[in-house]
């Protein structure tokens, strides 16, 4: 074998003896040294920290002393003694249920309008897409808990028809309501990605459909909707998993507590504050691997369901 | 029964004066949701110059005031111990790093993937996807303590290192799918003129690749610049922190707050995204709209 290790680049172009081995090697060794970096990546940041996640959420670990196995006690707390937990959870399904439908059938809304050959299509595009662009900063958070508060833009626009808005963001029936407005008001890119599957509708279709004496409400119905599926099915999946992972407006807004009385703790703020707050890392990994299982159902439920309602025309 | 002609007429005939109303209105609406959209964009820009005392007192005006002056941004500026300048060198070198990482290793990915054959590929392919799905909480603490042990906390390595590993799966995904675009004779060519896998990535598929390289090189920029979370865990020293984290300080004095600073530093921190939007902005949004298609 260490004969034939080396024959294959010699470079004098002769054709080597055809070994297996190095045939093996000069079919499969490129790949993998093109994939190198994504598989160190893989094994040592993914994989890896996934499976050890998986044992560290058996246990009770602080960082500073070895990890200690409590079996299922973190999830069995988790589901029957933590009221933070349950708040959590409270908060972020509200949270995703109500702002991934508004934000897509606004972003729906307003490409439908723009899709009409309107004039300035890439001016009003581009100026709806800027909050989507800015949204995710600290910045836009910092400005967002001025708008909502006691003194903020929206008490003062408010004060000009004599009516005392609430201090919004420090009021547990609005807190959250503000973080909604805040993932609405970054419909621009889902926008954009109805924008370009509504181009990939034939026109043809509409014109048979309106030869048929079908009218723009009917061929809403029966051809722009079905004919979007698949789009509005990717923008849904994406927009649930991001609505699921977001953080940084509700550490922001509440100052890292998830106040007042809970009402913004998103389940990504109470793991952090179980992790890097009270450094109870081994109940923060069972968090996470609850949160993972809920992505996974959603994703799951949704991919199944989906031959009953997304439209695949080929 | 009219004819199909006459359906047609019909159908034209009614147009022009409805699509006239149709689209006044549609302009109506698209103006009035920008105002909205834009209107707490623009307040902070105009608060961001006035004086202190008349931040809360000017109402909704989005006017400049007449005693306007760059106070808040000298003020803001200064208001760390270190100063605001430390907090940008900091987030672009970041950044930086991040670039250069995400687009050697994740077109070196992509190109192993999209070009190259070699057992399991599709098997990697396939996690590969799964980790675009996959909560980064999950990973989370274990990523920590190896970062930990490795004494790279409080250094910004947990922050760029992982770009180099191509963890941003999103960008291989990307570039996979411009990669599949670009016609496959041109490799062939290449490969009948005696060039390996290795020489058709770098003279071939890059040069060809701009865009899609280009897309994603701002895009890791704007996401790199606006991160919270990861320098929020790998970083405390005030000397390593990055803008987002300098402007959380502001929030945290509940006692003295220097609303003008906070104001005047936001503004701060979002133009650079601002600046590659106005430059990029077709880009961005081919970029947004092309990972939402089929192919």
């Amino acid at each position: 074998m260490a004969t034939q290790v080396d024959i294959s680049s010699n470079g004098t172009g002769r054709v080597a003896s055809p070994s297996f081995w190095s045939g093996v090697w000069q079919n499969h060794a490129p790949g993998y040294l093109f994939l190198l970096p994504w598989l160190i990546g893989f094994l040592g940041l993914t994989i890896g920290p996934i499976l050890t996640s998986l044992y560290l959420s058996f246990t009770d670990f602080d960082l500073l002393t070895a990890p200690d196995w409590v079996g299922t006690d973190n999830y069995v707390r988790m589901f029957t003694n933590d009221p933070k937990f349950a708040a959590s959870m409270r908060v972020t399904f509200v949270f995703v249920i109500f702002s991934v439908p508004l934000k897509l059938a606004f972003a729906l809304g307003v490409a439908l309008l723009l899709n009409r050959g309107m004039k300035g299509l890439p001016l009003y595009r581009a100026l709806f897409y800027l909050p989507s662009l800015l949204g995710a900063s600290v910045a836009i958070a910092i400005l967002w808990r001025q708008i909502f508060a006691g003194n903020g833009l929206v008490n003062q626009f408010l004060a000009n028809f004599g009516i005392q808005g609430p201090s919004w963001i420090s009021n547990p029936n609005y807190s959250l309501w503000t973080l909604i407005i805040l993932a609405i008001w970054q419909f621009g890119s889902p926008m954009i990605i109805f924008l370009a599957g509504l181009r990939q509708i034939p026109q043809d279709m509409y014109e048979a459909a309106s030869l048929d004496g079908a009218g723009k409400w009917r061929q809403f119905w029966k051809i722009t909707l079905p004919m979007l599926t698949p789009v509005v099915f990717f923008n849904a999946i994406i927009q649930t998993i991001e609505a699921f992972k977001s953080f940084t407006p509700s550490f922001i807004i509440s100052a890292g507590t998830g106040g007042p009385i809970n009402s913004t703790l998103f389940y990504t703020l109470n793991l952090y504050n179980e992790a890097f707050g009270f450094f109870r890392m081994g109940y923060a990994s069972a968090l996470a691997w609850v949160l993972l299982a809920i992505v996974a159902l959603f994703t799951a439920f949704s991919f199944l369901t989906s031959k009953y309602w997304v439209h695949y025309d080929d | 029964m009219t004819t199909d002609a006459e359906r047609l007429t019909v159908v034209t005939a009614a147009s022009p004066g409805r699509r006239r109303l149709f689209s006044i209105l549609a302009h109506i609406v698209l103006i009035g949701v920008s105002i909205i959209m834009l209107y707490p964009l623009l307040w902070l820009l105009a608060a961001s110059f006035r004086p202190e005392n008349e931040i809360f007192t000017s109402g909704v005006s989005i006017m400049p005031s007449v005693n306007w002056s760059f106070d808040s941004y000298f003020r803001g500026w200064n208001g760390l111990r270190i100063g605001f300048g430390q907090l940008f060198i900091n987030s672009f070198v970041i950044s930086a790093l991040s670039v250069i990482g995400n687009l050697i290793a994740c077109s070196l990915a992509a190109y192993a993937f999209a070009r190259l054959e070699f057992a399991g590929r599709r098997f990697w392919f396939a996690m590969m996807l799964m980790t675009l799905m996959l909560p980064y909480q999950v990973t989370l603490i274990p990523q920590y303590v190896l970062f930990l042990n490795l004494y790279w906390v409080n250094t910004i390595l947990p922050l760029v290192v992982p770009k180099f590993l191509a963890a941003d799966a999103f960008f291989i995904f990307l570039m996979v799918q411009f990669f599949r675009g670009i016609p496959r004779e041109l490799d062939e060519a290449a490969r009948m003129d005696g060039a390996g896998p290795w020489r058709i990535y770098w003279k071939i598929m890059l040069p060809l690749s701009t865009p899609v390289l280009a897309t994603a090189a701002i895009f890791t920029f704007i996401w790199t610049w606006d991160d919270f979370f990861g320098p929020l865990i790998y970083l405390s020293d005030l000397r390593q922190y990055t803008v987002m984290l300098g402007l959380r300080t502001f929030t945290d004095n509940t006692g003295m707050s220097d609303y003008g600073g906070m104001f005047a530093m936001s503004v701060l921190s979002l133009v650079p995204i601002f600046v590659f939007f106005l430059l990029f902005q077709r880009l961005l949004i081919e970029g947004i709209a092309t990972t939402g298609m089929k192919r």
